[in-house]
């Protein structure tokens, strides 16, 4: 018999880590109704981004890059987690003002523009940063592992894990008690009368994207000492994200959060009796899900269904 | 915009002009690829992609289903010829029914699951499955051979009662794949143009008043489903044939990608030939774009974002329009049913 109380903590800060790539994802479902499939790549230019903070990258050999490699670590991780994201933001942006070629029609044209944005981000991340697989050096803190009753845990995943809580709950109370969120999800609910209230929905729209993009980015940065760092990264997370979202209910954040928990759950209890199986117990579960409950948790009628 | 059904066809007629110009074009393709400076194998490659693809557009295009992981069933037809040559018999007939029966029974599985849904949630539990059949492909190391994918798939001759035709030369691979090409484009043109058909648009057009009209729009949708996978299967059998092996990749998300962006490109939302028009553009894209740039695949992806932004009735479209353009002042109002369609 296994003991199984490693892999359900592993599997829950897992999940923790999944509903952090499905925030910004479901908040752009939710407001724009565009099922952004270059999410995962928003999250590898974050990583990426991040990756050249760090490690200096292509100034890396320039008398620059080298005063740049001798401030502390631990800064240059900092600097990263505000670089990766804002980065990712901004190229956010780019894609919402190619994306408003598609509006008001079917939301199959944001689902495929946005394909090609992630396969074209993926060939750029290729361009740039090579075809290789590379790792994120990490502070010393926040680096290594801990025993807790005779187990050992890694102290990174920890960190990411908590770090994962406080964009949630950060998130959440942006959307519920600022007026700012209100607008966003009035802007999701009818975009008729939020344009005639006066506000700009074009530059709502043009912000909430950017916000989601830069999660997307800022996910990366915590997410890929754990997960991984190559060219497609993104199609590899953008998989887990939109099963999340499914399960979860399109267009709900807290559907998000608990399918994030369980697809984390799944994957780790899976992973104790069949390692390589765990990614195949994500699907099982959107299957078993989406059998019973066609617009999954706690999702509710939207005009993706057209 | 103009879609599919506001081109007029002749529901009478099994064969059509495009339909003669195409098979002169494909008897004269070996003569034709090499003196462009082109390869004979590429042919086989088209082919086999054309008969995917119009497959893919009676779901995609006349139906409006949008599948994303339309590649497993290009790889389950795949994987299911070469497994019936290693173990059963070597026999062309026989695996190419294997594949065609192995792909529409996963389809018809996959499609009694999906034919409930609709929009974005039909579209995206088609990457769930399509993921399923790349994942169990990469895993089933005994069966599929995993990553490394099977190898040492035989090309069985053709028999055809006394006549036996070698298909080891890409040539004669090249003739067999472009008369089974000949039969889908002929099979899907039938298919598209009779009412069977023109339910799958009607069902495209509003789904709820195809319903209430009286259809049991399900079975349809089940049907069609069920029927682009046989085609997938079919087309993956030439795919194993061509390159002796079948691999997962075929499977992934990105290759499941590659036939919706044909088919968008070409034009598979306004014509029954846009399809052609993809796959062809985005072969020779590859060979004249990958052979100035290592990077044609960002090249084709911003031509393709391009196409969604501004042209996204595709290639058909565009020589649509041109085409509409030319003739003299006619006030030609919009056909009715187009005005509801937004």
């Amino acid at each position: 018999m296994i003991d199984l109380l490693p892999h359900i903590i592993n599997g829950l800060t897992l999940g923790l880590l999944f509903a952090l790539i499905a925030l910004g994802f479901t908040l752009i479902v939710g407001v724009m109704e565009v099922i952004n499939l270059a999410h995962g790549s928003l999250f590898a230019i974050g990583a990426y981004f991040a990756l050249t903070v760090i490690g200096g990258g292509w100034f890396a050999g320039t008398p620059f890059g080298a005063w740049w490699l001798s401030l502390p670590l631990g800064l240059r991780y900092v600097l990263a987690l505000a670089i990766g994201p804002a980065l990712a933001g901004l190229a956010g942006m780019l894609l919402e003002l190619c994306l408003r070629a598609t509006y008001g029609k079917p939301p199959l044209y944001g689902l495929l523009l946005t394909f090609g944005a992630a396969l074209v981000i993926e060939e750029l991340i290729r361009l740039v940063w090579g075809t290789g697989e590379q790792n994120l050096a990490l502070p010393q803190a926040i680096n290594g592992a801990f025993l807790l009753n005779d187990m050992i845990f890694s102290t990174y995943r920890f960190f990411a894990a908590g770090f994962s809580i406080a964009a949630i709950l950060a998130v959440w109370l942006f959307l519920e008690r600022t007026s700012a969120g209100a607008v966003i999800k009035a802007g999701a609910h009818d975009s008729e009368m939020v344009r005639a209230l006066g506000y700009d929905l074009a530059r709502l729209r043009l912000l909430v994207f950017g916000f989601g993009a830069a999660l997307a980015g800022l996910a990366g940065v915590v997410m890929v000492p754990i997960w991984g760092l190559r060219p497609h990264v993104g199609v590899d997370i953008v998989i887990p994200a939109f099963l999340i979202i499914v399960i979860g209910g399109v267009g709900s954040f807290w559907g998000a959060v608990i399918a994030a928990l369980l697809v984390g759950l799944a994957m780790g209890i899976t992973g104790a009796y069949a390692a390589a199986w765990a990614t195949m117990s994500m699907y099982l579960l959107l299957i078993a899900v989406l059998g019973f409950r066609s617009r999954g948790l706690l999702g509710r009628k939207s005009a993706l269904e057209n | 915009m103009i879609s599919l059904s506001d081109i007029p066809a002749r529901p009478s007629a099994w064969i059509t002009l495009p339909m003669i110009v195409l098979a002169i074009l494909l008897l004269a393709t070996p003569w034709l690829l090499p003196a462009v400076g082109l390869y004979q194998y590429l042919g086989i490659e088209i082919a086999i992609w054309v008969a995917f693809a119009l497959g893919f557009n009676l779901l995609f295009g006349y139906t409006g289903l949008h599948s994303f992981g339309h590649g497993a069933y290009l790889g389950i037809g795949a994987y299911a010829f070469g497994l019936f040559q290693q173990h059963v018999a070597v026999s062309l007939w026989g695996g190419l029914l294997a594949a065609v029966l192995a792909a529409g029974i996963a389809g018809a599985l996959v499609g009694a699951f999906l034919s409930h849904r609709r929009g974005i949630y039909y579209a995206l539990l088609t990457i769930g499955f399509g993921q399923i059949f790349w994942f169990l492909a990469m895993k089933l190391h005994r069966v599929t051979g995993g990553e490394d994918g099977l190898l040492g798939i035989p090309r069985p001759p053709l028999t055809l009662g006394p006549w036996q035709v070698a298909l080891t030369d890409n040539r004669a691979l090249f003739y067999f794949a472009a008369a089974l090409l000949m039969i889908v484009v002929v099979l899907c043109w039938r298919l598209a143009n009779s009412p069977f058909g023109r339910v799958l648009q009607a069902i495209r057009q509003n789904e709820t008043r195809a319903r209430v009209v009286g259809y049991e729009v399900w079975r349809f949708k089940w049907a069609v489903f069920t029927l682009s996978t046989m085609l997938a299967g079919l087309a993956g059998s030439l795919l194993a044939m061509a390159q002796q092996s079948a691999y997962p990749d075929v499977m992934s998300l990105h290759q499941s990608g590659l036939v919706v962006m044909m088919v968008l490109v070409g034009g598979g939302l306004v014509s029954f030939w846009g399809p052609l028009l993809g796959v062809v553009f985005y072969f020779v894209a590859r060979d004249v774009l990958g052979g100035l740039t290592e990077t044609w695949l960002l090249w084709y992806g911003l031509i393709f974002m391009a196409m969604v932004m501004l042209r996204p009735e595709g290639l058909a479209g565009m020589l649509h329009g041109l085409a509409r353009r030319n003739p003299p002042l006619k006030t030609t109002a919009a056909p009715a049913p187009a005005t509801e369609a937004a």
